[in-house]
């Protein structure tokens, strides 16, 4: 079989449900694992993009995406796909972090 | 240079500029946070209780010894650059201080960089750099012509703007006033000069 | 290689230790972290003793990137930087960045196994270029 791992790509989109959206601790986290992978991962609020390194923490602390708002994915080269599983499950679970809307959040 | 000759030194400086330290607060107020007094005499105390057991080393070790005093106990902004201006001192000068005028300006340089400052902004650095120009020509009798050197340098600075350091924010406001860092080095040079003299 | 490690200096101590927590919570713990913050006379400011004790807390083989704040942080670190040790002086850089949100983005990069110019320019991207 040919090997396509330099070809390998996934490309999938979720909605961010946690309160912050991506900002602060979210960013983070998100920039953290996408590190953790050798192949190339990008962000983008939207499919024409335009796409952003997630690897860099900055880059990704700037596109401050609010609750609501769709994050594309698209990761490139070895272990493409099984890293878009990982970054799925990190946005799907809304970061480990509250999805309560900020006003629904009830304080003391 | 003996151990009795710099222990003079080191006393004579120490305690002109803790005995100055209400003027240079003063001076200090009016341009900037009001600490350059405290915070010199700091220094100073320190370096006076260390005095004698300083005198004993060689020269350069001496130097040394106070710049990194000054760098530990000063603080504020001109802790770093009399601290640089020591330290740099320290590695340039020999143990005769037969190359002082070479490495005074060595060390000059180093007090620009640190600061990333140089003459003209009103900082220390207009009279430590007449100093060191009167030092490089070596013309006439240096022990008692720099202090009036270094004092007229130190006047020199009052209709000045200061374009650099905290005075720097009050723009026009700091036109008027002498700049305290200037004063504390005029004082600094006087002091060693008469301290040869004597 | 281990990670880079992360020394803050703030003029305050308060700034110094908050900063600090926020890095932890956000980042982690798997970045060697130091903070100090007041000076030698217990004041807000900065001390180049207390500046070299938290490189020396936070050292890491991989280096140190050192975050201030204002003016004095920055000239009293890189004095306690030139007074380290000829092998360690080489391995640590001060970040010219906003100290708190320097210090979350360098620790991140950090986080990541990044090499030291790596840790200091993702710090830097957050300053005006």
């Amino acid at each position: 079989m040919k090997d396509d791992t330099a070809t390998e790509q996934a490309a999938d989109r979720a909605e961010l449900i946690n309160a912050v959206g991506l900002h602060a601790r979210p960013s983070v986290k998100l920039t953290q694992l996408a590190k953790t992978f050798d192949c190339r991962v990008e962000i983008a609020l939207s499919a024409d993009g335009p796409w952003v390194d997630a690897k860099s923490p900055v880059k990704v602390m700037r596109v401050k995406a609010p609750r609501g708002a769709v994050l594309h994915v698209r990761t490139f080269g070895k272990g493409a796909r099984a890293a878009m599983d990982s970054l799925m499950s990190l946005v799907r679970s809304g970061f480990g972090e509250a999805t309560d809307r900020p006003a629904d959040i009830r304080h003391g | 240079m003996t151990p009795a000759l710099l222990h003079r030194l080191i006393v004579a400086v120490a305690d002109d500029v803790i005995a100055h330290a209400d003027e240079l607060t003063e001076l200090d107020r009016a341009v900037g946070d009001g600490d350059h007094g405290i915070n010199m005499k700091r220094g100073f105390e320190a370096v006076r209780a260390d005095a004698l057991s300083t005198a004993e080393k060689p020269l350069p070790d001496a130097l040394k010894a106070i710049g990194t005093q000054l760098v530990m106990k000063v603080g504020g902004a001109s802790g770093p650059l009399y601290g640089t201006l020591f330290l740099a001192l320290s590695k340039e000068i020999a143990p005769d201080a037969s190359n002082l005028p070479a490495a005074f300006a060595k060390a000059v340089e180093a007090v620009k960089a640190r600061g990333k400052s140089q003459a003209g902004q009103k900082t220390m650095l207009d009279v430590l750099t007449p100093v060191q120009l009167a030092l490089a020509e070596g013309e006439g009798d240096l022990p008692a012509r720099l202090p009036d050197v270094a004092a007229s340098a130190a006047n020199a600075t009052i209709p000045m703007l200061a374009t650099r350091g905290r005075a720097s924010f009050l723009g026009e406001r700091s036109i008027g006033h002498m700049d305290p860092g200037a004063r504390s080095s005029a004082l600094i040079v006087a002091s060693v000069c008469r301290a040869l003299e004597d | 290689m281990p990670n880079v490690g992360i020394v803050i200096v703030s003029h305050s101590p308060k700034i110094a230790e908050g900063a600090a927590d926020m890095v932890r919570q956000m980042v982690g713990d798997n970045v060697n972290l130091a903070y100090t913050g007041g000076d030698p006379g217990g004041g807000l400011g900065t001390g180049v003793a207390s500046i070299r004790a938290a490189i020396d807390r936070a050292w890491s083989e991989a280096g140190v990137a050192i975050l201030v704040d204002l003016g004095g942080a920055e000239t009293n670190s890189e004095i306690a930087v030139e007074m380290l040790d000829a092998d360690r002086r080489g391995r640590v850089v001060v970040c010219n960045a906003p100290i708190v949100e320097g210090a979350v983005m360098a620790a991140t990069e950090a986080s990541g196994g990044s090499p030291l110019e790596t840790v200091r320019r993702t710090a830097e991207e957050l300053s005006p270029q």
